[in-house]
């Protein structure tokens, strides 16, 4: 078996097809996406924060005071509009950023006007600062006059405060920090490394089992006189192995570089996040993978020995996907809890204990019934497997 | 010593519809079954080669992978050196040295790592391997690529590397399943060299082939099989014989007297 094994994986070491796709693809295409991403919404953000926006009014007479206070921000630069136009028009010929329609009742006397409403005719589709810069100004101009109201009417500061707000609720969040990201998180984390396992097992199931027919190995190893249960075993171990291998690395290279692009507050708050998570649910996470990895090994074998070539090994393999993906997500959809009928349903039950332990409110006992039940499944496949492999139908096709 | 008796073996048909016309009217489907090897029986006695001749489609192959343990058949026995084939699989299969001219190498590993798995798989200890790879390179003439990976091979290379590797346990016989077909000269010459050698060393051969000088060159032996049934069984003389001169046409007498 380990025999079979070794020999196994020295020819997927000199694959370098194989080691691309294993290897190098996760650790340099993940910077590289985040980068980019990373790179062009900076850009972008920055953009718009600098740039200094054009602006028309309509109804500066009534409004003096901030008419004056826009153009002495250096934020905004004013343009004279054409007297015939629209506001909406002018905005769209993209004469100006916005237009600003002060209404006729504009004051400063808030008791005796009432509330006031400014217009803006913006294009609000794309990343724009116009209400926040706005709203900056506004709110200077709203809250003194707010303050002279309060004070004509001779209410002191405590009746002022519940004069705006009547009455507060106030939030009281029981669940820490770990349990607050591990739902936002916890979800995505197995839905990840199933899909990478699932992946990184794929291309090494397609050589070991369709790959040996179809270049003629197939037939001199099965009359080789090795049990045939040690054959499966020493390619399925290969398989699985290899789907491991590459979702670790997946995973660790997300995660080094995930904190190398993120360096200052986010680093604290990731590296509280993790150190908040024990040894043991670590190990336990990677315990539950375990079997889910023997079922997906066990299955992309037996398919991959079924098939006549790789092309048709590939076209059974790529529906697979779809099947672990649906669980999986199910497991990711907000308020998804290990409760009554979930923890029955294959794949789903581990992603979500996988969800819970993240978050540290999982349940051991019911730990331990996933945990059979999966390998019990895995079991089950790899049987079929060996059943498979004994079949001269499946084998000589 | 190999002595095959009765062999008969059926493949069931998975959708009836969709064979040809031609397989349709082959009285060997017989319902949902399709009787591929009915009654083939044959000898084969130490130090002998034997040649399996007959029209594709015949059974030549399933006869031939049965006798290498790799498909069960249905009925009659196998014996290989007084083991039963059917019975200790495994026991067999450490006599049994495997080629067809199909069969192929890792072709990312070296040719002696190809060679090595098989010794291993076979039990063979890392010294013993080492030694015979050594005795087989000379025979072969491995040297010269033993150690470059075998995806850059040509076909000649990759033949006696393929020898090499079917040989390795030393095997009692060895069975080849058209081991020329689809070779150039050169090659299928290695193979013909190769046959001579076992026969000088008293190792049973057993090949199918299509070309009938190899058999008047190579073979003690014929053996004629059509439609799963075994039409002529006997030394290569008595087969010369059946039609003085021409040996296509003792071919052709052959499955025309089971008409």
């Amino acid at each position: 078996m380990w025999l079979v094994f070794r020999k196994e994986l020295k020819e997927l070491l000199r694959d370098r097809k194989t080691l691309f796709f294993m290897i190098a693809l996760p650790i340099l295409v993940f910077p590289l996406i985040f980068g980019v991403v990373a790179y062009f919404s900076g850009k972008a953000i920055e953009e718009a924060q600098n740039k200094v926006l054009r602006y028309s009014i309509i109804g500066q007479q009534h409004a003096p005071e901030l008419a004056q206070r826009l153009s002495e921000s250096g934020e905004f630069e004013w343009v004279e509009m054409a007297s015939d136009t629209e506001p909406a028009q002018w905005v769209r010929q993209e004469k100006v950023d916005f237009v600003l329609v002060i209404p006729p009742n504009y004051s400063n006397d808030v008791l005796t006007a009432g509330q006031i409403t400014l217009s803006v005719h913006l294009n609000d589709s794309s990343l724009n600062m116009v209400e926040k810069r706005l709203n900056e100004i506004t709110t200077k101009i709203a809250e003194r006059n707010q303050q002279d109201a309060f004070v004509r009417l001779g209410l002191d500061a405590s009746q002022s405060k519940a004069m705006l707000k009547p009455i507060v609720v106030e939030k009281i969040d029981v669940a820490d920090q770990r349990e607050n990201w591990g739902e936002k998180i916890g979800g995505l984390v197995p839905y990840l490394v199933f899909i990478l396992c699932l992946q990184g097992a794929m291309i090494p199931a397609t050589d070991l089992g369709a790959g040996e027919k179809e270049r003629g190995t197939l037939e001199t190893l099965l009359i080789s006189p090795i049990e045939r249960y040690k054959l499966v075993l020493g390619k399925f171990i290969t398989i699985a192995f290899a789907g491991v291998t590459s979702a670790m690395i997946t995973v660790s290279s997300m995660a080094i570089w995930g904190i190398v692009l993120s360096q200052g507050m986010a680093i604290e708050l990731v590296a509280k996040f993790m150190s908040a998570i024990s040894a043991v649910d670590f190990i336990l996470m990677f315990l539950m993978l375990i079997p889910v990895v023997a079922i997906f090994a066990s299955v992309l074998l037996s398919l991959s020995i079924y098939a006549r070539s790789f092309k048709e090994a590939q076209g059974y393999m790529t529906p697979l996907v779809l099947v672990v993906v649906v669980p999986v997500i199910l497991a990711m959809l907000p308020g998804m809890e290990l409760k009554g009928g979930w923890a029955w349903v294959p794949l789903t039950n581990v992603a979500l204990a996988i969800k819970e332990l993240i978050k540290g409110t999982m349940d051991y006992v019911q730990l331990l019934a996933i945990f059979s039940s999966t390998v019990m499944i895995a079991g089950l496949f790899l049987g079929f497997c060996l059943y498979w492999f004994n079949r001269e139908k499946v084998l000589f096709r | 010593m190999i002595k095959i008796a009765h062999l008969a073996k059926r493949f069931a048909v998975e959708n009836p519809k969709k064979l040809s016309e031609q397989e349709k009217k082959d009285p060997r489907l017989k319902g949902r079954y399709f009787h591929s090897v009915k009654d083939v029986s044959f000898s084969c006695n130490q130090g002998q080669v034997l040649g399996l001749l007959g029209p594709n489609g015949a059974g030549k192959t399933t006869t031939l992978r049965m006798l290498s343990t790799a498909l069960k058949p249905d009925h009659g026995e196998i014996a290989i050196q007084g083991v039963n084939v059917v019975e200790k699989p495994l026991v067999a299969r450490q006599k049994i040295g495997f080629l067809s001219g199909s069969t192929g190498l890792y072709g990312r590993l070296t040719g002696r790592e190809n060679i090595t798995y098989f010794g291993q798989l076979h039990g063979m200890q890392a010294d013993a391997i080492e030694q015979r790879i050594a005795y087989l390179a000379d025979l072969l003439e491995l040297h010269s690529f033993l150690d470059r990976r075998c995806e850059s091979f040509s076909t000649g290379m990759k033949q006696r590397t393929a020898i090499a590797r079917a040989v390795v346990h030393s095997p009692e016989v060895v069975i080849l399943d058209e081991p020329t077909t689809g070779l150039d000269i050169m090659a299928a010459q290695t193979v013909h060299t190769f046959i001579r050698q076992l026969k000088e060393q008293g190792t049973p051969v057993i090949f199918s082939t299509h070309h009938l000088d190899e058999v008047s060159e190579l073979c003690d032996q014929v053996t004629v099989i059509d439609a799963g049934v075994t039409r002529f069984n006997n030394s290569l003389s008595a087969f010369k014989a059946l039609s003085p001169g021409s040996m296509h046409q003792a071919f052709l007498n052959t499955l025309q007297q089971g008409a």
